[in-house]
């Protein structure tokens, strides 16, 4: 009798085991199509003994997922069981055989074949080739489905990523070139030479004529170079090159390079010189500038000292929030001429706190608003003084927008609207210019909203970048042109009334976009340099490499990149100011210095006058900066810089564990008089 | 003897018991684990989930794996698109984690198939056809995107796990998903003709909604079988599947009704009217009860599913009433209480026998999605 309980449980574990023992077969196993080829795979289970089983049901994907950043791979129709190759390269395939009310999977990996190669073009520059220099070479290639692409060198990962079965060789038809181990092509004797190429079974050629190289002399000079050079200056350097006749040589490529040594032996010299003779070095020290061509060449030697730009900054008073985290903030000018903060607050009940900042080290709380909100994450004051917008997420009703507040007393706010239209999902950054507020919506887009009259705001325009996916979390408006910061889709300069490319408030109009490879573009500031005229957007990223722990300390990454927009449609990222171990947030620029909030890294002051280039932070161009932690703050002793404001002299600063506070930059330079640096 | 020693020795069964349940608060980015002993509710542990500081990355949906080993949650917000991160029971640490689509909400994973589905919410977009993501939890990998209609919303699996089911708020629609093809499978207009929808223009939703399956996977569509778009005044925010009958009860969040949907016809068979604003809605695992939250009341209706009285509605702790899960054991319901502003979110634990709320605890702000764990001695 007992027996009969026991042969289910016995049946039971044996099906479980043997389920578990079973492998999936599939023909998918390195199976090889051809773009277009639909193809409909066997596949079945077998157990550990060899025995066959049928799949009751099989499904396959493509492993990395319908979202994948490659694009659609294969098309898959699941009733009737087919998989249809679109994107050559090898890729991973899962398939689940399913029976017995249980599912077993195994990836298997499929080729799709990248289309025969149709042609190739060696394209090269139109510059004259010397002898004893390098010839820049790059290859079109265009395949059977008359897909056409660009590749700058062989038997790297972007060629690796396009073609398969990578069949190349490169050869000279004769002795007046020389090809290395790395396919680089060295022009060696004058006279022509015709460069063969075959790729996948296609030939490819061209012919180089060789000048021979009669530079027989280089002039090195000194464009720009201040009297006593410093770490952060930009020296401009302008080479010629002459024959043995003197005679100029105008179709010639310097090249520029450096060598140094630091006058601290315990550093070492670094700097960047760039090929248009560009040189800045980054620690003090002895540098020798070269500039060359072949076999001849001309050097510099300059001795680069300390910028010495550090002065003491002190705190000077500050405004307490520690039962709850404090967000972004905004210093102003009241219409009684006294001087105000507004702080939002992050995670919490909705508050944002109103204080009087007119003495700086007497800073009182004097009012606050509740809303319907768990984080009030941007607040704005308009420049009259009149208005202050916050921003809301996490409203119980799910509707977000924001909230016009009427701050003429600033004792006693008063809020006038709630608007919420097109900005449910969350408002997480807003900006007011003139009459107008752009406000982000859903971190996707951002409206724009009159609110001449306050009371009855209404919205005039909308920007988005219109791609799939597209991402916003900033936007900042400066002389009719905003500046929205999109993630990986980088800066978008659009003109709101500028004029430049004809927009408007109700007609903004994109003129211009920079990326960079992080995509972690947070926040753009305008930066027309004092002291050079030269127009930058500085773009910020936000970095939490490890994730993000709201009630400890976390470990922040990322920088500030300066780009170079001088030219609208060639913009360059020429510096960046990074401090090691703490990533950028939110910052203001005034009078060329950098006022920085870098999460755990404090505040930072940073010289940012002259020309940019290199490393600002190794060029020893911080002015000072301060911690904000404290021991009574809402996670005690925790630096988490928010932002940082210049107003009136004074740097304004918001802190996540702390509130707001106040710091000044000197005249003296740092106190060292409790620097231990001389103890036994 | 014997029998007055089993009489004796069940409560003491009962009183042993301790059920756990797993409650998302979408405005704190934390997870409670709640533990009840059939009298008293703790939060046993909360778990900070998100990856993006300064963002509130809104917890909404979550569900544990028929195993009991993980549970999943969704992050609605992102950049732009949101996530799912898979934990484990074990250790309550992120294991896994996948981008899905925009504003990932609720989710359930197919005893047959393994898949968990979830729809993509879309709750601040334009109204156009959103999504079901259909994730294999195994590889976490987003395998493909169902389109279905516009702000869907709930998504429960039949019984047997064939097929998945999901209202479309906006367009007022239920979908059903054919589980092992992925692909749509039925559309059922939830309004009541009695009403008058506003028709929104069929040309340009219809043309959104080709695009939008265009660009998905080219699989055999519902394209010609789904109405034109409009403004539901019906907004369905729940389905849910009988047990053992081949039934599921819509929650009419904007009508303020309970549909019952014949699944075998598919057709609406019968509507009764609720408490303003119904959001979720479960079943109790024995058949027996229909659990509701009244979402604007802050109340929870229970109703028989024999003769669909209403058998109690119960004031909830605060206000906005959310989710449900119901113990195995049909016994308890563990209700989700979002809060205000900077209230905190609540659970509140309902006995399903005497219709009363026996328990409440607090967690993170706007409590929402809401899953049962397990039942252990």
């Amino acid at each position: 009798m007992k027996n009969i309980f026991l042969i289910p449980i016995l049946l039971l574990f044996l099906t479980t085991l043997t389920a578990q023992e079973k492998s999936v077969i599939s023909d998918l196993d390195e199976l090889k199509l051809d773009i277009g080829q639909v193809y409909k795979p066997v596949t079945y289970s077998v157990d550990n003994q060899g025995k066959k089983y049928d799949c009751e049901r099989v499904i396959y994907y493509y492993k990395k997922g319908a979202f994948s950043m490659t694009g659609k791979v294969m098309e898959f129709n699941r009733a009737k069981g087919t998989i249809k190759a679109v994107e050559p390269g090898y890729h991973e395939v899962v398939a689940i055989c399913y029976g017995n009310g249980k599912s077993i999977r195994r990836t298997f990996n499929v080729t799709i074949n990248y289309p025969k190669v149709k042609s190739i073009e060696i394209l090269s520059d139109d510059q004259t080739i010397y002898t004893d220099t390098y010839i820049p070479i790059s290859y079109k290639i265009t395949d059977e489905m008359d897909v056409v692409r660009d590749i700058d060198y062989w038997k790297s990962d972007n060629a690796e990523r396009y073609f398969s079965n990578l069949e190349f060789s490169i050869s000279s038809s004769n002795d007046k070139l020389e090809i290395d181990e790395s396919n680089n092509v060295l022009a060696v004797k004058s006279g022509s030479a015709t460069i063969n190429v075959v790729f996948d079974g296609v030939k490819s050629s061209k012919t180089i004529n060789i000048k021979k190289n009669n530079i027989d002399n280089i002039d090195l000079r000194f464009i720009q170079k201040p009297e006593k050079v410093r770490t952060g200056d930009v020296i401009n350097l302008k080479a010629d090159a002459y024959d043995k006749r003197g005679n100029i040589i105008n179709d010639v490529m310097i090249e520029y390079s450096f060598t140094g040594k630091s006058f601290d032996k315990s550093n070492t010299a670094s700097g960047l010189i760039l090929q248009d003779g560009r040189f800045v070095g980054d620690v003090p020290g002895k540098y020798i500038l070269t500039a060359s061509f072949g076999n001849a060449s001309k050097s510099k030697v300059i001795n680069v000292f300390q910028r010495k730009v550090q002065r003491e900054v002190k705190k000077i008073g500050a405004g307490s929030v520690n039962d709850k985290h404090t967000s972004d903030f905004w210093v102003f000018e009241g219409i009684d001429k006294r001087d105000y903060a507004v702080t939002g607050t992050w995670g919490a009940d909705g508050t944002a706190y109103f204080w009087d900042v007119t003495d700086p080290s007497d800073i009182k709380k004097i009012d606050s608003v509740q809303v319907d909100a768990r984080t009030v994450n941007d607040v704005k004051v308009s420049p009259n003084g009149e208005i202050a917008i916050i921003s809301r997420e996490g409203a119980s009703n799910r509707k977000n927008g924001i909230i016009i507040i009427d701050v003429t007393n600033p004792f006693d706010v008063k809020i006038i609207k709630e608007y919420t239209k097109n900005l449910t999902g969350g408002v997480h950054n807003l900006f007011i210019d003139e009459k107008y507020v752009y406000a982000l919506s859903a971190g996707q887009k951002y409206y724009i909203l009159n609110i001449e009259d306050p009371k009855n705001p209404y919205e005039v325009g909308m920007y988005e970048i219109g791609k799939e996916g597209q991402s916003i979390h900033d936007v900042w408006v400066e002389d009719g042109i905003a500046y929205s910061s999109n993630w990986r889709d980088g800066v978008y300069l659009v003109d709101v009334g500028n004029g430049i490319a004809g927009g408007t408030p109700s007609n903004p109009v994109a003129f211009g976009n920079y990326t960079y490879d992080s995509g972690a573009n947070h926040a753009t500031f305008p930066f027309k340099s004092k002291s050079t005229g030269k127009f930058y957007a500085v773009m910020g990223d936000e970095i939490f490499p490890n994730g993000v722990n709201p009630n400890g300390t976390n470990e922040t990454a990322g920088f500030l990149h300066f780009v170079d927009f001088s030219d609208l449609e060639n913009p360059i990222e020429i510096a960046r100011y990074e401090l090691p171990g703490h990533g950028s947030h939110n910052y203001w620029i005034d009078n060329d210095i950098l006022y920085v909030g870098m999460y755990t890294g404090g505040v930072r002051i940073v010289d940012i006058s002259g020309d940019l280039l290199g490393d600002l932070y190794k060029q020893g161009r911080e002015i000072g900066y301060i911690l904000t932690g404290t021991s009574d703050g809402y996670i005690p002793n925790d630096t988490m810089v928010w932002g940082a404001q210049l107003y009136k002299g004074h740097v304004f600063y918001s802190d996540f564990n702390t509130g707001i506070g106040v710091a000044k930059v000197s005249d003296l330079k740092p106190n060292n008089s409790m620097t231990n640096q001389y103890v036994d | 003897m014997i029998k007055n020693l089993i009489v004796l020795l069940i409560p003491l069964f009962a009183l042993g018991q301790n059920y756990y349940a797993y409650v998302a608060s979408e405005s704190e980015d934390t997870v409670s684990l709640i533990k009840f002993d059939g009298n008293e509710a703790v939060e046993q542990e909360r778990i900070d989930v998100g990856f993006m500081f300064a963002e509130i990355e809104g917890p909404h949906g979550i569900t544990v794996d028929p195993s009991g080993d993980f549970w999943y949650i969704s992050l609605a917000h992102g950049n732009p698109f949101g996530s799912l991160v898979k934990y484990s029971t074990k250790t309550n640490q992120a294991v896994a984690r996948t981008t899905l689509g925009l504003f990932p909400a609720s989710m359930e994973i197919s005893t047959i198939t393994g898949f968990l589905y979830c729809v993509n919410f879309n709750l601040h977009g334009s109204m156009k056809p959103s999504n079901v993501s259909v994730v294999d939890p195994e590889t976490m990998t987003e395998i493909t995107k169902i389109t279905t209609g516009s702000m869907p919303h709930g998504s429960r699996l039949s019984p047997d796990g064939l097929y998945q089911y999901s209202v479309a708020m906006m367009s007022g629609e239920l979908f059903e998903i054919d589980a092992l093809d992925l692909k749509v499978n039925r559309v059922l207009d939830l309004e009541n003709k009695m009403m008058s929808p506003k028709k929104m223009d069929g040309k340009i939703m219809n043309k959104n909604m080709q695009d939008n399956m265009v660009n998905n996977e080219k699989e055999e569509t519902m394209m010609s079988s789904m109405p034109n778009m409009k403004h539901s005044m019906v907004k369905p925010t729940w389905v849910i599947p009988h047990p053992n009958q081949n039934i599921a009860y819509v929650a009419g969040n904007g009508s303020d009704e309970v549909i019952e949907v014949n699944l075998d016809k598919w057709e609406v068979s019968s509507r009764f009217k609720t408490g303003k604003g119904p959001y979720n809605l479960e079943i109790t695992p024995n058949g027996k009860l229909l659990v509701g939250t009244i979402k604007s009341e802050g109340k929870t209706a229970i109703w028989n599913l024999e003769n669909k009285e209403e058998l109690a509605i119960i004031k909830n702790t605060t206000s906005v009433s959310h989710g449900i899960a119901i113990s195995s054991d049909s016994k308890y319901a563990f209700i989700s209480v979002e809060g205000i502003g900077g209230e905190p979110g609540i659970v509140d634990i309902i006995d399903l026998e005497s219709f009363k709320l026996v328990s409440s605890v607090e967690v993170g702000k706007q409590a929402g999605g809401i899953a049962f764990w397990k039942k252990e001695s």
